[in-house]
């Protein structure tokens, strides 16, 4: 691959890199800082990259390690309890679409992280069990037991706010209705 | 004697090969998924990523 094609496919897949940053540590400044090593890792280890596979799941990979790594130096994750890092995720819940993102912006928050990245990446962006568990570093079965197991904790929380109308953002029509199965395409 | 993969929590039972977690997931819980994931694409990328990717490729012109 030419390093021009390189870098265009790179800045095409940064709104994805950022959204996973997100997702992954729930602050949206981290976040960039994150998706900036990323990208300059990635362009350090260019000659790495295979061309014709996934690049997107090489970057979520850089990505992913870049935030572990930085875990490791602070000994500690910042914890967000009140989800004030979270909240800034959503923009302003100027209705109830906005707030139902807030709140599960803030479910997933509560999430292990290693849970709540296989989540994100099945889920939201798309990538297959396989890539998810490459990503991961993990079996494929570990990716899908840590699925299952945010899957039910998510419906939890979000499900017992709904119940208690503890935010009222959820509209009892919707937190009633009957678990539907949906696909992964 | 039972093992476990190195690369998997104690507590972390591997689900069976044609479990599909995905598909279990309630339409709501996964709309709002997509839909959060989606919110944060559309966001506008910051213009110093733009420039971080067009000082790569000056480096790379120049070397």
């Amino acid at each position: 691959m030419s390093q021009d094609r390189f870098l265009d496919q790179v800045t095409a897949l940064l709104p994805a890199l950022r959204a996973f940053g997100r997702s992954l540590c729930g602050d949206p400044a981290r976040a960039d800082d994150l998706v900036q090593d990323t990208v300059l890792k990635a362009w350090t280890n260019r000659d790495q990259f295979q061309s014709g596979s996934n690049l997107k799941a090489w970057l979520f990979t850089i990505l992913r390690n870049c935030y572990y790594s930085e875990l490791r130096h602070r000994k500690f994750e910042v914890e967000d309890p009140d989800g004030v890092c979270a909240s800034q995720v959503a923009i302003a819940p100027d209705h109830d679409a906005k707030l139902h993102l807030r709140d599960l912006n803030r479910a997933l928050q509560q999430l292990p992280v290693d849970q709540r990245e296989a989540l994100i990446l099945v889920c939201a962006t798309g990538l297959s069990y396989e890539e998810a568990a490459d990503v991961c570093q993990v079996a494929v079965g570990t990716i899908k037991s840590r699925i299952a197991r945010a899957r039910d904790r998510l419906v939890d929380l979000l499900g017992e706010d709904a119940a208690r109308g503890v935010t009222g953002s959820i509209p009892v029509a919707e937190a009633d209705e009957p678990a539907q199965r949906i696909g992964t395409s | 004697m039972i093992t476990m993969s190195e690369k998997t929590k104690p507590d972390e039972a591997e689900v069976g090969p044609n479990a599909d977690p995905v598909e279990q997931i309630p339409d709501w819980l996964g709309g709002r998924l997509r839909r959060m994931f989606a919110e944060m694409m559309d966001e506008p990328v910051p213009d110093e990523f733009m420039a971080l990717l067009k000082q790569l490729e000056e480096k790379e012109r120049g070397s």
